[in-house]
């Protein structure tokens, strides 16, 4: 397998790259995430913060990376976590087949938060979704059943990782994949009974 | 005189200069906005954003392609041209100038406002 994935020598041929979305509130992981996991130099948009975030550095635009997986390329978005730059969460979620919503397991107080922005984009886009609760290295953190009982979503769709080693990173990637399957699947099915289909919102309406 | 005096004041400046901007603005390049003169009510905050990631973007896409660091970026619409300028690296400043406004003396002017602005912060 050849793990570099080059859209131009591909393109028309092999498997159209799926494009995903990491989001979630400011120090969850998201740029550590895509790091870990790209298998290409990662464009990515840091500059200083000037806030106390807990962190120097803070990302302004997007990170932007890519993998094969299987045979299946991917393009990974991660995006800005602050509200201020929610326009990036439109722009970035366009057209994504799945979406990785990370949250600090160390950080209950942002829970609230993360809600938020997996509720404005849920209500643009119709997208699949895991909750990746991250920093799992830490002794004090929360499970991922207890989050899922806060999300109000089954175990199933909540998992523990720690965003800084590409092996946890990689297995919540595979956990998303499964659950974008199953939607393509369930999606193609209920596409046929026009009065069960979810209306998906178009972008650009404020 | 205070930092925000300061930049209220170069700003301010820079729009008597040029009285046809429609707007200028200093953020941090992170996003959050310092000081603005924005003349048809948009969200300073709001504007502030999106002038930190076009910057960063910019200034992410000027070294890939080895263009060395970036100075300015533009947004062109049939209406207004925007303009922003790397402000040292802690800052950017943006100007919203309306189509057919002379550029050559926004570029001067402005230019001279982000240096100064760049020292102030």
């Amino acid at each position: 397998m050849n793990p570099l994935y080059d859209p131009i020598a591909s393109f028309g041929t092999g498997p159209k790259p799926l494009k995903l979305v990491v989001a979630g509130p400011v120090g969850a992981g998201k740029t550590s995430f895509v790091r870990s996991l790209s298998e290409t130099e990662v464009v990515g948009t840091d500059e200083l913060a000037t806030e106390d975030i807990g962190k120097t550095f803070t990302t302004v635009a997007m990170d932007f990376g890519t993998l094969v997986l299987d045979g299946q390329p991917i393009f990974l978005f991660g995006t800005p976590g602050q509200d201020r730059f929610d326009f990036m969460w439109e722009v970035l979620c366009e057209g994504a087949l799945g979406l990785v919503l990370l949250v600090a397991g160390d950080k209950p107080s942002e829970f609230s938060q993360a809600r938020r922005i997996l509720e404005f984009i849920t209500s643009r886009i119709s997208v699949p979704f895991i909750v990746g609760v991250t920093r799992q290295d830490l002794p004090k953190v929360w499970s991922s059943e207890d989050v899922a009982e806060y999300f109000g979503l089954p175990t199933a769709q909540v998992v523990s990782l720690n965003a800084t080693r590409s092996t946890s990173s990689i297995f919540t990637l595979i956990h998303l994949l499964e659950l974008v399957g199953a939607y393509q699947l369930s999606e193609s099915f209920v596409s046929s009974d026009a009065g069960l289909a979810e209306p998906q919102n178009g972008f650009g309406q404020q | 005189m205070s930092k925000q005096e300061t930049l209220y004041q170069a700003i301010n400046q820079l729009r008597a200069s040029i009285p046809e901007l429609r707007g200028a603005i200093v953020a941090s390049s992170d996003g959050l906005a310092i000081a603005h003169s924005l003349s048809n009510g948009e969200d300073p905050n709001r504007v502030a954003a999106m002038a930190a990631t076009a910057l960063g973007l910019g200034k992410r896409i000027s070294e890939s392609l080895n263009a060395g660091s970036l100075t300015e970026t533009s947004v062109s619409g049939t209406n207004a041209q925007i303009y922003l300028y790397a402000a040292g690296q802690k800052g950017v400043l943006a100007i919203v100038a309306p189509a057919g406004a002379n550029i050559g003396l926004i570029h001067m002017e402005a230019r001279e406002t982000a240096k100064a602005v760049a020292s102030i912060l």
